[in-house]
């Protein structure tokens, strides 16, 4: 579904990703691992079309994104859920939800969608009324992902959801993208919690200063050693 | 041996000329041409009265780009009330150095004097304008600056027993003489002594901070630099010399009213030649003032039946240059003379 | 290039957005009251509706000002030549629309006249304000990544600049007017009488910004407006092109001000400089409330029509021009923000 072939990117000056490559097949669930700094952020931002890159391409479903513009890169089936979370945080929980349903067209599914999301998350609902800008930490990521959610996606993009959240919310956050994946999207997750990341994703690369140093199955990087020690802390 | 000792001297010689002008701002073509334009209207067919008509206002508005660029260039705040300073040392001057009995006093002082006063009076008001835009900046400061030009040209226009108001008054001229020629010398050692003085201030500590605190205020502070008074001089040295421009306006042209001489729209036709001229150059306004009211009086004449022309020619000019090409003049100059350096070490 | 999210000021259509202190607002509103009171005593219902139809142009005009900084970033200077373009269409529509229609003696198409030649003059605002945004703004924000905020500025300077000249260059600089859109006797109200003209301009007024509330509030395109002013990115991930909103806000507001300018040719007339003062006005409502504020805008462009009015009353006429200004200089020392704005932090830099 998604293939990145020796994508160079970067800001201004600084290039932070080297000829970074690898692919997501449709429906799977994988995570991109790695140490602060290492352009994790920067390939989603990158894959979502916020960054030009610098040089190869990026494929999606065939055809290259690499020069589509980020509003068009959504409208294709591509959310991307920031670190940022970008919310509208003088609006309520309702309408940020409505607006991550802006490129779709029937206002029935926009409805249907909205229902089935506050279904997923009880405590959207509970508070739809209340601006974004005034919730919690937790309840804006969830709200960040929700709303990414409600364009009904093929591919989601999502960064670092579970920084600075307490454990339980963590949870919360993971459950939601697990619920996510038995429906089928695919989940391109970048991730510093490693270990509950390498537990409920299928497979990962591990990203180290802007390139591709290891890939394979989740529960075989768990085992590999050099993972083991840099990021699993044993 | 002897030759070459010669050879050397001679060499240094010239290169203390040239860093001498150097620090007074001028290369030695920019002296070279400020020696032609001086010498020039003594000779036909530059003596003519309105081409050295021309002159005195292609220098008028020069010396105006320098006092505003002073502080659109350096400390980055442009000045939108600049119209208002230099009508206000104009009225100042006018008022002061009044005969006639139409206005409340005449007190009938020396306008050699007068524009002096005229330009403390301004750099008093350039004062409590850096004051008040303190803790403003970027579009704030620039807003402040227009409601203070607009706040002052409303003033005047209603202090109608001291300046007549929309009617206008009339000043005194400088000299009895019709010519022209000595009023050009007036205004262009006006230009020099502005441009000389605000080049020799950017050239010191003073400029550094200057430029500090244009680009960024808070690494300015935390590196100790106090924000406050070199704003507040910057503004007040500006002022003073818009001021000192308004009663030279006021004792060549003798006559004067709120609405020609303190819109915002004046301050827009200085804004826009320090642009093109490329800002915080300092001298490329007065490259460009030159030519250009060349140009736009020659449209003026020729085209009687297009009026303004000129002014949509120079707002499109501003626009283009700020779209494209917002190094302006100065930026150009610069790159054009790398270039033929590079050639010219590439020919070595 | 997107500016960063905290440089701009955001639309707000709730009137108070996270104040920091409520004494300005307490003090403005304390203080407009008792004015109010001694301008209904001294001045009477007919200075009462001069306030009302002079707050209206304002508040419809600061409100296309607030929109073009709230979404696009950009203090817009030329604002007061969107209302002179329309003025200068209605007087060119309604002027040999009023003289055909008066020869077939309708009474509908009479009184319909203004109304087209109002309309007509929204439409070649929207129309203008899009070629505008395209030529002008659109290539220097693709091209511009530091100081968008004083160039954008500057380049609206010299837009005014080429749209008054312009103008001079090619209609010439005489006063176009027409003495009154209605030919009917003025309407009684409260023992005054006004003139139907500015009841109907004032109608338009509080009808157009009626339309701009609703459209922000309850449309998808509307809340989309609000998105990008509040967090652009979050627009574009959200699907939202941006180029083309950024393209229909400056459309809605110069039509907005070209309807201000239209509706009120029976007052102002149409002459290339008649732009000068809605647009110093316009920006005295703007920073009086908070920049983006369009709740605030609404509220505000009523509270200088007052201190114009208490100034014309108290003061004398010609001070019109020069005690609001000071007064709004003031408000710039005491409250930069507006005093219904929230702090606006990146505003203050470059």
């Amino acid at each position: 579904m998604l293939e990145l072939k020796n994508l160079d990117s970067g800001y201004d000056f600084l290039q932070v990703l080297w000829g970074v490559s690898f692919e997501v097949e449709s429906g799977e669930f994988i995570a991109l691992i790695g140490p602060n700094g290492a352009g994790k952020s920067t390939t989603l931002r990158t894959i979502a079309g916020l960054i030009k890159p610098m040089g190869g391409d990026i494929i999606f479903n065939g055809k290259s994104i690499k020069n589509t513009p980020p509003h068009l890169i959504s409208r294709m089936g591509i959310s991307y859920v920031s670190e940022a979370l970008n919310l509208f945080t003088d609006m309520s929980v309702e309408e940020n939800l409505m607006l991550g349903a802006y490129a779709v067209k029937e206002r029935e599914t926009q409805l249907e969608t909205l229902d089935y999301i506050f279904e997923l998350f009880p405590r959207l609902e509970e508070r739809k009324d209340q601006l974004a800008g005034t919730m919690s930490g937790g309840e804006r990521k969830m709200l960040a992902i929700a709303r990414g959610m409600m364009s009904n996606p093929k591919l989601m993009l999502v960064d670092e959801p579970s920084l600075g959240l307490q454990p339980n919310l963590t949870y919360d956050v993971f459950e939601a993208l697990l619920k996510l994946r038995k429906q089928g999207v695919t989940i391109l997750l970048v991730e510093q919690n490693v270990n509950a990341t390498l537990d409920i994703t299928d497979r990962a690369y591990i990203l180290e200063q802007g390139k591709i140093v290891m890939s394979g199955p989740s529960q075989e990087m768990k085992a590999n050693e050099h993972v083991r020690n840099a990021y699993l802390g044993i | 041996m002897n030759s070459t000792a010669t050879y050397d001297e001679n060499q240094t010689v010239w290169q203390r000329i040239v860093s001498f002008l150097n620090r007074l701002g001028f290369s030695p073509l920019g002296f070279g041409l400020l020696i032609l334009v001086a010498v020039m209207p003594n000779f036909y067919p530059f003596s003519q009265e309105y081409i050295i008509r021309w002159l005195i206002m292609g220098a008028f508005l020069a010396a105006q780009s320098v006092a505003f660029d002073f502080t659109a260039g350096y400390i980055n705040i442009v000045n939108f009330g600049f119209a208002a300073l230099l009508g206000l040392g104009a009225y100042t001057s006018g008022i002061l150095a009044n005969t006639t009995p139409f206005l409340l006093f005449a007190p009938g002082l020396n306008p050699w004097l007068t524009i002096w006063i005229g330009a403390l009076m301004a750099g008093l008001v350039g004062f409590i304008l850096g004051i008040l835009t303190l803790r403003l900046r970027g579009i704030f400061a620039a807003v402040m600056a227009w409601f203070v030009g607009i706040a002052l040209m409303g003033l005047v226009n209603n202090l109608t027993e001291l300046t007549r108001g929309p009617l206008g008054m009339n000043p005194v001229k400088f000299l009895d003489t019709p010519n022209n020629l000595p009023y050009f010398y007036i205004i262009l050692a006006m230009m020099v002594l502005i441009y000389v003085t605000l080049k020799l201030v950017v050239g010191s500590n003073i400029g550094l901070a200057f430029k500090a605190i244009g680009q960024n205020p808070d690494a300015a502070r935390a590196s100790g630099i106090n924000p406050t008074k070199y704003l507040v001089f910057n503004f007040t040295l500006s002022a003073f010399f818009a001021g000192l421009l308004g009663g030279f306006y006021a004792h060549f042209f003798g006559s004067l009213t709120p609405s020609t001489l303190m819109h915002t729209s004046k301050t827009v036709e200085v804004l826009a030649i320090a642009y093109i001229g490329g800002r915080g150059s300092l001298w490329g306004g007065i490259t460009i003032a030159f030519p250009f009211v060349f140009f736009i009086e020659f449209l003026r004449s020729n085209l009687s039946s297009l009026p303004g022309l000129h002014l949509v020619i120079y707002g499109v000019l501003m626009v283009l240059i700020m779209i494209y090409y917002p190094a302006g003049f100065s930026g150009f100059y610069f790159w054009a003379t790398e270039k033929v350096k590079t050639l010219f070490k590439k020919s070595k | 290039m997107a500016t960063k999210t905290s440089e701009r000021p955001k639309i707000s259509v709730d009137l108070i957005t996270r104040m920091k202190d409520n004494l300005p607002v307490v003090l403005v509103s304390i203080f407009s009251i008792i004015l109010f009171i001694l301008i209904g005593i001294k001045g009477g219902p007919p200075q009462i509706f001069n306030i009302i139809v002079t707050g209206g142009m304002w508040a419809l005009l600061a409100t296309g000002l607030a929109l073009v900084f709230g979404v696009m970033n950009i203090p817009h200077f030329a604002h007061g030549e969107s209302f002179m373009v329309g003025a200068y269409v209605a007087y060119f529509v309604f002027t040999p629309l009023n003289q055909f229609f008066l020869s077939t003696g309708s009474k509908l198409l009479i009184y319909s006249g203004p109304f087209i030649a109002i309309i007509a003059a929204g439409l070649v605002g929207s129309v203008l304000g899009i070629i505008i945004e395209k030529l002008v703004f659109a290539p220097l924000r693709h091209r511009t990544k530091e100081g968008w905020i004083m160039n954008a500025f500057l380049l609206t300077v010299g837009l005014s600049f080429i749209l008054t000249n312009g103008t001079n260059l090619v209609l010439g600089p005489n006063f176009r007017g027409i003495p009154r859109y209605f030919d009917v006797k003025p309407v009684e109200i409260m023992g005054a009488f006004i003139a139907v003209d500015r009841i109907v301009a004032a109608g338009i007024a509080i009808v157009t910004i009626g339309i701009l509330w609703f459209f922000l509030r309850r449309t998808k395109t509307g809340r989309a407006i609000r998105a990008v002013s509040q967090d652009e990115t979050g627009a574009q991930l959200v699907g939202i092109d941006l180029d083309f909103i950024q393209t229909l806000t400056f459309s809605l507001a110069t039509a907005m001000a070209a309807i201000s300018g239209a509706s009120l040719l029976f007052m102002f007339q149409a002459y290339p400089t008649v732009g000068v003062t809605p647009l110093y006005f316009s920006w005295y409502v703007v920073m009086l409330v908070g920049l983006g504020n369009i709740a605030g805008a609404i509220v505000g462009g009523f509270i200088v029509a007052l201190l114009q009015s208490g100034t014309q009353l108290f003061i004398g006429l010609s001070w019109q021009s020069v005690v609001p200004t000071i007064v709004m200089i003031l408000v710039l020392i005491l409250a930069p923000s507006g005093i219904f704005g929230s702090e606006v932090k990146g505003i203050q830099e470059q």
